[in-house]
């Protein structure tokens, strides 16, 4: 047990470090590469080959000019609509008015015919 | 050959949203009218203003329930400045096509003392309803209205007292009865 314990003292004991061993910590941990800040993505963008670039501002484009189309045609079709709705409408009217017209006239026809008889 | 079938398809779908054939005599008339209202919906433009119709609009929502199973409206409507300036014979072919098979004139106005004639007819296929026209003349005015597709009746009575037309009142044969007694 003794021997057991002197052992297990001297694996414990404080040991001074070797010479330079701060030094050479230090200096590996400045060697690490840091996290890329905006600046920095930004640099790495232009530093992209030309067509990598190229390709991505040209999907943004397609992008932005779909979005406008589908706009401009959404506006369109409500423009068409509204005027489909109007005509409809008006049509309906007509529809309207000629079948009351009719209508008048039979009841005329039949107050006067039971009024002659 | 398959844009040949497409044409046919389309042409026979926009036959069939006009139920009559305008005589040529007719489509001069708009020369000589003061006032023409031309409106041909077929079933693409229908189906475009029926989803602008609002159900928060008595009128569109009436004409929501009218509209809903129609092929096709067609209205031609000539206002004349003078009398004469068209004839029973420029209308004559359109009337013979309301004598075809199909067609039933439930209503057949004519007063040679007025000069008018009108005709409301309704057209059948296999026993159920398909269209319906209306062919008015009055001296100065010259009403067609043709619709194709399924009309309900009650619908068509829905059209009083919307669309700025006013309801039949049951009370106005009582009142002109008290009027004449008076």
């Amino acid at each position: 047990m003794n021997r057991f314990e002197d052992e297990l003292r001297n694996a414990l004991q404080r040991e001074r470090p070797p010479e330079g061993f701060a030094a050479r910590v230090l200096a590996r941990a400045a060697a690490e590469p840091k996290p890329a800040g905006a600046w920095d993505r930004l640099k790495d963008w232009f530093r992209m080959p030309v067509v990598a670039r190229a390709a991505l501002a040209g999907a943004l484009c397609l992008l932005v000019v779909a979005g406008v189309q589908y706009q401009q045609r959404q506006r369109l079709e409500r423009i068409r609509g509204e005027a489909a709705k109007q005509q409809l409408l008006l049509a309906l009217r007509v529809t309207g008015s000629n079948l009351r017209a009719v209508h008048d006239k039979v009841r005329e026809l039949s107050a006067s015919y039971s009024d002659a008889q | 050959m398959r844009l040949l079938v497409s044409l046919f398809v389309l042409t026979a779908c926009a036959a069939q949203a006009q139920l009559l054939k305008i005589p040529p005599a007719l489509d001069k008339l708009a020369d000589k009218a003061e006032e023409v209202t031309d409106v041909t919906l077929d079933p693409a433009t229908l189906g475009l203003a029926s989803k602008f119709l609002s159900d928060n609009d008595a009128d569109e929502k009436t004409a929501k329930k009218v509209v809903s199973g129609l092929k096709g409206i067609f209205i031609r409507s000539y206002r004349f400045t003078n009398e004469g300036e068209y004839s029973d014979a420029d209308v004559e072919p359109l009337r013979a096509q309301l004598r075809n098979p199909g067609w039933n004139c439930i209503v057949n106005v004519r007063s040679k003392k007025n000069k008018e004639n009108t005709q409301v007819c309704f057209y059948s296929e296999n026993g159920k309803s398909a269209g319906m026209a209306i062919v008015s003349a009055e001296p100065k005015e010259l009403t067609i209205v043709s619709i194709a597709g399924p009309i309900d009746p009650e619908h068509l009575g829905a059209l009083e007292g919307q669309f700025g037309i006013p309801k039949v009142s049951p009370d106005a044969k009582q009142t002109k009865q008290d009027k004449k007694d008076d």
